[in-house]
């Protein structure tokens, strides 16, 4: 009986010092989360997420970590595969709130995802980033105010009109010498699911603002192989450009049957990096651009993205169609280290106050900041491939209003 | 008139893809009774092999017969480890194969990344014919297919072993009372279907990119041509896989494209409505006692 007081006293003993010391790190170290898919049908961009806030992470802990008031803060990063589904990423956002008590949340690549995740986060004042051009349906200035629904909401991808009069600028005018003729008429292929009904009725209407003839937007159906069929429909409206819109992987399995068949003298592949283009050997024989969310990692005209994606890939993150997404939250995770330094504090209101008026430097662009939606503006980089296979990069900058 | 030949053209070239499927599909549902939902990730294991055998510097058609040879030994091993305990309970096959889905897909993406897998086309030729561009890689796929259905066709219908696999669908126990060793047929179809499965993933590869999540969909079209001609018939399978592929073909080009999936299902839920053994007629699976 002595015995087993004596093992018992000392379990508590050790319990108790293990809780002294996790308490101890727990004081110099702030907790963030990612949430992303990791495996699923998403995979392709959500692995970047961990990736490129991992990155920024390891950056600011090398660094000596973030100094808030007379204190130096290690980040402690962890990480939630959501497995491409809403269930688990409601899930994940419910353990890093009310279990690990995370400052702040990153992710999801997918729209419906985020709104679902801000149901968690926002009452629980935890700050949130996520790179979906969408969120404008949520974010306005009454929604993000002290108060407000979504005040601690940040949309770290700018809005949907701004990427695709961006986008739509750069193709057009990177193409036109290309072809040596004006283009007059667009035919833009997209996949049939929310998010390419929602992005292409935008993009569409980035077209007709640059003067183009949209004369039918072709649907398919997701993850549809052979485009045979789509390609010769577009065929048949002899089109100047063919715009293969939002879906990186079907893009790239329709564009080598577009080249078969010769729909048009020239093509648009959004969410393509030209670093794809080369890895895989590919060619045309006609003019093919490409553009990258938000700038290309194979070829790009923005000097800081070479050294962010050489950092990015030695640490061991694959090279895929759309690395570049991890941009989108690679930068705010400085951003955010910049606030609560420039705060004094890591409470979520003064950290929210010092992120609506800072303007950082950050590899997407040299002073990323945030409206009074809390949505960021920088260009989309648009890449073009001659014949000859010479590639040419261009950022042309967002409209300031949405086109009727 | 060059949009229209070329748009049957598009549909011929679709219905040989999925009708490859559909035969693997059919020969293992129709004659085992095995409801294999993972046969589409057997396709795409098909598909990795192969890029990883051209990868490695061989030529297409050596890594056409690796990737054949990879899957049939992979079908080998699972009928023998996991399906063939579930003979006398189909559903529990179907629950198997619903596991080794999800457990394929996150092999092939632990130990070769999620992203897409190309490779560089084995025939690159294109002709034009009065407008109408046909592709020497797609001709290439359409005539393997029909030799492979014709020599599977004339196995079935022709051989011993056909007739024997034919009896043993008809009634196990009896067939084994004359002396056909059942089980033993039925791992030899298990691993003749999933050969198919190696061969049509090849074949994929060298028309699409393909990803670790690609053969859910491929799969799906498989079972719907499979059941539309009737279980275990290839004939069946054959003509409703032109079917499909027609179907498929002219409603992404005339039709509301977006729909063209539910164009496709639609007719099998209406042929099986009409026809419940399917347009050929089927087994309707082994009957055990």
């Amino acid at each position: 009986m002595r015995s087993l007081l004596l093992r018992g006293a000392s379990l508590a003993l050790c319990l108790a010092a293990s809780a002294y010391q996790a308490a101890a790190q727990d004081a110099d170290t702030i907790k963030i989360g990612v949430v992303a898919a990791e495996s699923g049908a998403f995979v392709s961009a959500g692995h970047t997420l961990p990736a490129g806030v991992g990155l920024a992470v390891k950056e600011i802990n090398d660094a000596g970590g973030v100094k808030v008031g007379d204190k130096t803060y290690k980040i402690e990063l962890l990480k939630r595969d959501d497995r491409t589904d809403i269930s688990t990423a409601i899930a994940a956002t419910q353990e890093l709130v009310r279990d690990d008590k995370v400052a702040a949340i990153f992710g999801s690549e997918s729209h419906d995802f985020t709104l679902a995740m801000a149901k968690i986060t926002q009452p629980a004042k935890v700050i949130h980033f996520a790179g979906n051009s969408t969120l404008a349906k949520v974010l306005n200035p009454q929604s993000v105010a002290p108060g407000g629904e979504d005040h601690y909401l940040f949309q770290s991808e700018p809005q949907e009109f701004q990427r695709s009069g961006s986008t739509a600028r750069g193709v057009l005018s990177l193409l036109t010498p290309l072809v040596g003729h004006p283009l007059k008429k667009s035919v833009v292929i997209v996949g049939n699911d929310a998010t390419g009904q929602f992005l292409t009725s935008y993009y569409v209407k980035a077209l007709k603002a640059e003067g183009q003839e949209v004369p039918e937007v072709i649907s398919y159906p997701p993850d549809t192989t052979d485009f045979s069929p789509f390609l010769t429909r577009a065929k048949s409206l002899n089109p100047d450009v063919v715009h293969f819109w939002y879906n990186g992987d079907s893009t790239l399995t329709a564009l080598p049957q577009a080249l078969e068949l010769g729909v048009a003298p020239s093509y648009f592949l959004f969410g393509v990096d030209p670093g794809i283009w080369k890895e895989r050997g590919l060619t045309a024989d006609v003019p093919v651009a490409m553009s990258c969310v938000p700038i290309c990692w194979g070829e790009s005209s923005n000097a800081n993205a070479k050294a962010y994606f050489t950092n990015y890939f030695a640490a061991g993150a694959p090279k895929g169609v759309t690395s570049s997404v991890s941009l989108l939250y690679y930068d705010y995770v400085h951003f955010l280290a910049e606030a609560w330094e420039k705060a004094g504090s890591l409470d979520p209101d003064a950290t929210v106050a010092a992120l609506e008026t800072l303007h950082h430097k950050g590899v997407v662009s040299d002073d990323l900041s945030f409206n009074s939606s809390h949505q960021v503006t920088h260009a989309t980089e648009v890449c073009a491939a001659a014949p000859g296979g010479a590639i040419t990069c261009a950022m042309q900058q967002p409209p300031a209003d949405a086109p009727n | 008139m060059d949009i229209l030949i070329q748009q049957v053209l598009n549909g011929l070239s679709i219905a040989s893809v999925i009708t490859l499927i559909a035969v693997g599909v059919t020969l293992i549902f129709g004659l085992t009774g095995i409801i294999n939902f993972a046969h589409g990730e057997f396709l795409m294991v098909g598909s990795i092999v192969t890029w990883i055998a051209v990868q490695q510097g061989i030529p297409f058609l050596p890594a056409m017969l690796i990737a054949i040879l990879v899957v049939a030994v992979m079908g080998f091993a699972l009928e023998r480890g996991l399906f063939q305990f579930t003979l006398t309970r189909p559903t529990n096959g179907f629950i198997v194969s619903l596991g080794l889905i999800i457990v394929l897909q996150h092999v092939v993406i632990l130990f070769f990344g999620p992203n897409q897998k190309s490779i560089p086309r084995p025939l690159s030729g294109v002709w034009d014919v009065s407008g109408v561009r046909i592709a020497s890689v797609r001709v290439m796929v359409i005539l393997v297919t029909i030799a492979v259905v014709a020599m599977t066709f004339v196995m079935i219908t022709r051989s011993r072993y056909g007739r024997a696999l034919r009896a043993a669908v008809e009634d196990r126990d009896t067939a084994a009372l004359m002396g056909i060793p059942v089980r033993r047929y039925i791992t030899g179809v298990f691993v003749l279907g999933s050969a198919l499965a190696g061969l049509g993933g090849a074949l994929l590869i060298a028309l699409f990119p393909v990803t670790p999540f690609t053969g859910g969909t491929m799969v799906m079209k498989g079972f719907a041509v499979a059941l539309m001609g009737g279980l275990g018939n290839l004939t069946g399978a054959v003509v409703a896989g032109l079917i499909l592929g027609i179907v498929e073909g002219f409603s992404a080009g005339y039709g509301f494209s977006e729909w063209t999936d539910a164009y496709s299902f639609g007719l099998m839920i209406l042929v099986l409505l009409i026809k419940p053994n399917g347009l050929f007629g089927g087994t309707s699976g082994p009957k055990m006692a």
